[in-house]
């Protein structure tokens, strides 16, 4: 990286805290920079996932859409900061840095990838690889006025990834610039053997923007005033400027998804989160002399985090013996219900639109006085194209008091082209404000 | 089945439901864990049951798109140095030292 950029960027960093590390690789030497989030394995850097358990943990392999980014030329300027294991809506249940918002550093990035749309914004012509769950690239990308696009569940490997939900867990990217992750997304797409799931998928196609788009009549209820006159603002552009037509919808199964996405995420956690036990990767206890439930008891009590403890708990719960088919499997049933829903609107709309998010980003002392509910609650319009492992884009289409605001585009399955398409339509008649500090 | 018993007797969470729960997960919580994550389970819980709304649906898969099996050739290979694999464990003598069964 040359000098002068370097510099300002930990420069940057100091203030935003969007990096866990930085390289020193020299950026001019390259065809284009990229970052990883830092649940993606990285040989060159710690990979930590935002938790102390895994402190001091080097994988020996790249992740692969980071081995991808590189065969093309790309340098890894760094990892970004996050929620640890990706358990959040802000990106303060880090155990490091705790990224500070582009547009007012005393308000949130979003979560759970908001070093991501942090460095997205800050750093000029950046991508920034992200990773959702449940909405973790749109949230973000929206608080932090950046396009933020998650693919259809198994259009990227995720070797690598250190996993959160199996069946849930997405890589994406984020840029200020839409037509780069256009240009982009086909590198790290496609079949990868050592990830099965990403296996005998349907071919990306190219395919034209949407011309019909829905909106969920419940999706833009009880928004705030300014937010609602924002996405308002936008949806007479989509028909202006772009010759889109919009119709409202009703889907009344999208009310259950969050509760869904809950259980299954947290009950796919509590396994996933069970190999880290002190022996393979990070942090150790203190002796190999004790009991193994003892040893394995101590470490996960002493180097998880408040909210990863919460996940564990109600997933432990949800799934056990006699519960199961309570939650888990009726879970899984309205995750089915949720994907008919979004088929047979797909019969009448291209795309569905909703804001991303309820809200612009909450300042730290609001997100401070959130109960775990209400923050779960605040994911109600990123989860279900994530539950139903719908490819998505989310734009940003406005300011209000001059926090960004972002609109979310959901696409059928394996239609990543149309997205990207409309992504790329949008930016050519919306005008993005840069942030002041920029790179 | 002690352990069954119990559950199935109850759908609330309370602080012995809570410690039972991080005894099988092996995490052992403070006093204020278990004051904090009573309440917030509880909470979420009730939200939960909103589910319970839901009725008629029976189909259900365990991903949200068709994965299909992929099987790789049985050919033996070595992608990753063990030397690199062991260099974050504990060891002696190329063995993995870990915690005692017994």
């Amino acid at each position: 990286m040359s000098e002068d950029i370097s510099d300002r960027i930990r420069a940057l960093n100091d203030i935003y805290g969007m990096f866990y590390s930085i390289s020193d690789t020299d950026i001019g030497k390259h065809a284009f920079h990229f970052s990883a989030k830092d649940n993606l394995a990285t040989k060159d850097h710690p990979t930590t996932a935002g938790s102390r358990i895994l402190s001091g943990y080097r994988p020996p392999f790249d992740a692969a859409p980071v081995e991808s980014l590189r065969r093309a030329g790309g340098a890894l300027l760094g990892k970004t900061s996050m929620d640890e294991f990706g358990f959040g809506t802000f990106s303060v249940n880090s155990a490091f840095e705790v990224p500070r918002n582009p547009y007012d550093i005393e308000r949130s990035c979003g979560g759970s990838s908001g070093g991501a749309a942090c460095a997205a914004s800050l750093i000029s012509g950046h991508l920034a690889l992200g990773v959702s769950t449940g909405g973790s690239i749109s949230c973000p990308a929206a608080f932090c006025g950046v396009y933020g696009f998650t693919p259809t569940y198994g259009r990227v490997s995720r070797h690598g990834l250190l996993d959160y939900g199996n069946s849930l867990d997405k890589v994406g990217m984020l840029s200020a610039d839409c037509s780069l992750i256009g240009e982009m997304f086909p590198l790290i797409a496609g079949d990868d053997p050592r990830d099965p799931t990403s296996c005998g998928h349907p071919e990306m196609r190219d395919m034209d923007m949407p011309t019909r788009v829905g909106v969920p009549r419940d999706s833009v209820e009880e928004l705030p005033a300014g937010l609602r006159q924002t996405f308002d603002s936008a949806l007479e552009v989509l028909k202006e400027e772009l010759g889109m037509e919009v119709e409202t919808l009703e889907m009344p199964m999208f009310r259950y998804a969050q509760p869904a996405y809950y259980i299954i995420a947290t009950s796919e956690a509590s396994t996933n989160l069970a190999r880290y036990g002190g022996m393979r990767y990070g942090a150790r206890g203190e002796s190999l002399d004790s009991h193994f439930d003892r040893y394995f008891t101590d470490v996960r009590s002493e180097y998880l985090g408040a909210e990863a403890k919460r996940r564990v708990l109600l997933g432990t719960f949800t799934r056990m013996v006699g519960l199961r088919d309570r939650y888990y499997i009726k879970a899984l049933q309205v995750r089915h219900g949720v994907i008919s829903e979004y088929k047979r609107a797909y019969q009448k709309v291209d795309a569905i639109i909703t804001p991303t998010m309820p809200f612009t980003a909450p300042r730290f002392n609001e997100v401070a006085g959130m109960s775990a509910l209400e923050i779960y609650l605040a994911d109600h319009l990123t989860i279900p194209p994530n539950l139903a492992g719908m490819p998505h884009l989310s734009m940003p289409c406005g300011y209000v008091e001059g926090m960004p605001v972002g609109m979310q585009m959901v696409g059928d399955h394996w239609e990543e082209s149309m997205l990207l398409k409309a992504g790329e339509a949008w930016e050519r008649v919306f005008e993005r404000q840069d942030p002041e500090a920029m790179v | 089945m002690e352990l069954l018993d119990f559950i199935q007797r109850r759908f609330v969470m309370d602080k012995e439901t809570v410690r039972k729960v991080a005894m099988l997960a092996r995490l052992e919580l403070s006093e204020d864990e278990m004051e904090s994550f009573t309440k917030d389970l509880g909470d979420i819980l009730g939200h939960l049951s909103m589910l319970d709304e839901v009725q008629g649906l029976e189909d259900y898969a365990f991903n949200p798109v068709e994965v299909s099996d992929v099987l790789r050739d049985d050919e033996p290979h070595q992608e990753i140095d063990p030397e690199e694999l062991l260099r974050d464990m504990d060891t002696y003598e190329d063995y993995v030292r870990g915690p005692r069964l017994s």
